[in-house]
């Protein structure tokens, strides 16, 4: 019989920027299938209620500020979970901060790279180093067992550019060379690493449709299904397949999960 | 025949430099060497400071310098990468990811300044004009390269400088033999 499934009973996952948006999506589908999530969030304000919706529903979450700006704020949230929880298993990176629309001309490094830079780019990396030596171990355990995984949430704007916010993409697109580079580096310790370039209806493009509502009109007309993605039945499910067994022999790729809007790989 | 043009290549090294001597331009261009730090190291033996000299630091030369080319009235900008950005590679996880950035800012300017008549593009060059080690990175393609003999991307780089280039933006050229397809 198959041991490959859906089920994370028994892994313990981080997913850094799980206070809202497609990080709680995410947060929530791998509670829903038995990981034991820590929500690594900038603010307690917003992670704890995640956390806390989460343990209602009868899942195991407890939240950790974690800023990712910081490289020792990194350390000390992964170095935690594995005191609480005896092990690490999957990471999943998805905490940005910093997109602000700009002519590249004019672009200030400080008010328009920055943040971008040190959320995509620095963090990515800095995830990568505190989580590598327990990501290893979990792919030491028997098969269904454990698995490392690492999961960075990118772009299509990765990949496609940006004229609106030109230097997003380039931050985003760090992402995916990122992922294929440890691809390579890790595969050898078992471990999967992968992207998810999603599009998705996150606080930040419900409050961008509010305020402009031809751009939710364009967003869906241009999308060969028709909507904009659910934050948990659609990305978190992505995320769930990347985090489980099922995805054992994929690394270094990205899955657009916009609902066919970017055909372009 | 157009003579090279002063300040048309910037950049260190010898790959700009041999850029330099041969790429030529009909109208106001900028051909960017990005100042990529190859180094080999394993991620989890990367330092804060090694972030901020192979990822930080280069990211912020390559957008100053764009910033620059489009002040400077260039009409056509194009910035030389290696394939590894595209490709990945094994302990080299910091430079890849400014390659690949820096690829994709291509695009991003490209849109932006498109309005303007100004075209962005890119050149990817095989791993080994940067200096890079495939035995390391690993192979950049599952197949061996299609072309025989030595690249030289200068010809390549000359056309996206010129007019008939000039609704070509945007646009990475592989200019690598036929490794990375």
């Amino acid at each position: 019989m198959s041991r490959r499934g859906t089920s994370l009973i028994g892994r313990v996952a981080v997913v850094t920027g799980a206070g809202q948006g497609v990080g709680e999506g995410i947060a929530r589908r791998l509670a829903e299938h038995g990981a034991t999530v820590v929500v690594a969030a900038r603010r307690a304000e917003t992670g704890e209620p995640v956390a806390e919706s989460i343990r209602a529903d009868g899942g195991a979450a407890v939240c950790i500020e974690t800023d990712v700006t910081k490289g020792a704020s990194i350390a000390a949230s992964i170095a935690r979970t594995v005191d609480e929880f005896g092990r690490l298993d999957i990471v999943v990176h998805n905490a940005f901060t910093g997109a602000v629309p700009h002519r590249l001309e004019d672009a200030v490094i400080d008010k328009h790279w920055k943040g971008m830079s040190l959320t995509a780019g620095w963090a990515s990396l800095q995830c990568a180093r505190e989580a590598h030596p327990h990501l290893v171990t979990s792919s030491r355990r028997p098969p269904g067992e454990g698995g490392g995984r690492y999961v960075l949430i990118t772009s299509p704007s990765g990949v496609e550019g940006s004229a609106n916010i030109p230097l997003y993409s380039p931050a985003k697109a760090a992402q995916r060379a990122i992922a294929k580079s440890l691809a390579r580096e890790w595969g050898p310790d078992g471990i999967t690493v992968n992207c998810i370039a999603p599009v998705a209806a996150s606080p930040s493009l419900i409050t961008a449709f509010d305020r402009n509502p031809a751009l939710q009109q364009a967003i869906e007309a241009r999308t060969p299904l028709g909507r904009v993605g659910d934050i948990t039945d659609d990305i978190g499910s992505v995320a769930l397949f990347l985090a489980g067994d099922d995805s054992s022999y994929v690394t270094g790729q990205t899955i657009v999960c916009d609902g066919g809007s970017f055909l372009g790989l | 025949m157009t003579e090279p043009m002063t300040g048309l290549v910037v950049g260190e090294g010898s790959l700009a430099d041999a850029l330099r001597a041969r790429v030529t331009a009909s109208a106001p261009a900028r051909v960017i060497v990005p100042p990529l730090v190859i180094e080999r190291r394993r991620v989890v033996d990367l330092t804060d400071d090694d972030i901020d000299r192979v990822w930080e630091r280069p990211m912020r030369t390559v957008i100053a310098e764009l910033q620059q080319a489009y002040r400077d009235g260039c009409r056509h900008i194009v910035i030389v990468v290696p394939t590894t950005g595209q490709s990945g590679g094994a302990e080299h996880a910091a430079v890849a990811a400014t390659a690949e950035a820096t690829r994709v800012l291509v695009k991003s300017a490209a849109r932006q300044w498109g309005a303007t008549g100004v075209t962005v593009n890119a050149v990817a060059l095989a791993p080994e004009a940067f200096g890079i080690d495939t035995t390391i990175t690993g192979p950049v393609s599952i197949a061996p390269r299609a072309l025989e003999g030595d690249v030289d991307a200068s010809d390549t780089i000359s056309f996206l400088c010129s007019g008939a280039a000039d609704h070509v933006t945007g646009q990475t050229i592989v200019c690598d033999g036929g490794l990375w397809m």
